[in-house]
């Protein structure tokens, strides 16, 4: 009995704070996804229109590392049985994306374009019995900075 | 190329079913495919142990190498000699004709255990709570009652099934075990207390067989009900023993349906 309350207790605890976080942070990504929209960020080996001179390029990277809460590995601990999507970890791999990328954008704010953008993503943290704790995600990629026309 | 900055209407890459519902279904999913699964193989043991005889019990559990000794039980305690006396007569009430040896475990719990291989353990806490030779003989003859049920052997094999079962779903010390196993102590808590009204049915039976009459039977519980309670409210559901009030009135009934007398008892002396 006393095992079942610390199971729903942390449940719960594992729920609501991890569904607040969560709202929190896309409403974070959100907002700075407009902030950055105007910095072109690609994946193709060379700048996208027709640029000016370049008169600088640089590596840039972003990182972030980011946990699932105790009710999100639950469900993925249930879906382990039955198979199918694991949709619990769905958000928190989105997220870990998008904030990697933001971060890298943030590193060179005044940038041209950020081109050849590749991003790595691995699970930081085996806990016990091998369920994933947390999840790293590094975008890196080529910032340029042309000649002002 | 041009570059039209523009921002996704609508993320695609993540699933928008609500995780609870997602969880309720899965945990639900579970739960039934273990609740079914505990169902049958429970149904088995009890089939199982239907053809276990005393003395296939006997050779099963008395080979091992398990020493009395380990669990504090006292085989020199000068109290035995009456219990074990108390038992062999029961015993013949009880009409079982496997040896049941008594043994008396050194821990303040008040509590008695039958073990397989034809043993009582009763704890010294118990003997402590009990004034009356009758009473204590109600305690034996309850849990010969369980030897005559089989229900020593039931519980162990539904014991190993609860533990498989927990440790096949995922690890025997996960967060999922953890919250899927107390489910089934409830069923098996409920299992029990079916069990444990039985017991005392046959172990009436036995102390009317014995004495000629009932008296005393409720000792061991009326001196229970007089302790201080404690534990969380929730707990009596899980108490394998039905509630003390519940299982005096019981006997009562019984009794008087059996038109069983009720005479004074006899003061316990060693």
């Amino acid at each position: 009995m006393d095992q079942i309350i610390i199971v729903v207790i942390l449940l719960a605890l594992g729920y609501f704070f991890g569904t607040w976080a969560e709202k929190k942070h896309y409403q974070s990504i959100l907002q700075r996804e407009k902030e950055l929209i105007h910095l072109p960020t690609t994946t193709s080996k060379k700048p996208i229109g027709t640029l000016p001179p370049v008169k600088e390029s640089k590596l840039v990277s972003g990182s972030v590392v980011i946990s699932v809460d105790y009710f999100k590995r639950m469900l993925a601990g249930l879906r382990n049985i039955f198979g199918g999507q694991v949709s619990s970890y769905e958000t928190l791999v989105d997220r870990a994306r998008r904030e990697a990328i933001l971060r890298m954008k943030e590193s060179c704010p005044d940038a041209t374009q950020l081109i050849n953008v590749r991003i790595e993503t691995s699970s930081i943290a085996k806990g016990a019995k091998n369920q994933i704790g947390s999840v790293e995600v590094l975008a890196y990629g080529t910032a340029i900075y042309c000649q002002a026309e | 190329m041009d570059y039209n900055p523009s921002l996704p209407e609508d993320n695609h890459n993540i699933t928008h079913t609500h995780p609870l519902k997602e969880f309720i279904i899965l945990l639900v999913g579970v739960l039934g495919i273990f609740v079914l699964a505990y169902f049958v193989l429970g149904l088995l043991v009890d089939n199982a142990v239907n053809h276990i005889s005393p003395e296939i019990e006997a050779k099963l559990f008395n080979h091992t190498a398990f020493s009395w000794t380990t669990i504090g039980t006292d085989d020199t305690d000068p109290r035995l000699q009456k219990l074990q006396q108390l038992t062999d007569s029961l015993r013949k009430c009880a009409d079982i004709d496997a040896q049941i040896t008594v043994h008396i475990a050194d821990f303040d719990e008040i509590n008695a255990v039958a073990m397989p291989g034809g043993h009582i353990v009763v704890f010294d806490g118990l003997l402590d709570k009990i004034k009356t030779e009758n009473g204590i003989s109600f305690i034996l003859a309850h849990e010969l009652g369980h030897f005559k049920n089989r229900d020593h052997l039931r519980g162990l094999g539904r014991g190993i099934v609860l533990t498989a079962m927990a440790a096949a779903l995922t690890g025997p010390d996960s967060g999922l075990t953890r919250l899927v196993t107390p489910t089934f102590q409830l069923g098996q808590a409920q299992y029990s207390q079916g069990r444990e009204s039985l017991a005392d049915k046959t172990g009436l039976h036995s102390l009317h067989c014995y004495y000629g009459h009932v008296g005393g039977a409720t000792e061991f519980f009326k001196n229970i009900l007089k302790e201080p309670k404690d534990g969380i409210p929730l707990s009596h559901y899980f108490a394998s023993h039905p509630q003390m009030i519940q299982r005096i009135a019981d006997i009562k009934e019984m009794a008087e349906a059996e038109n069983w007398g009720s005479n004074s008892s006899v003061p316990l002396t060693f």
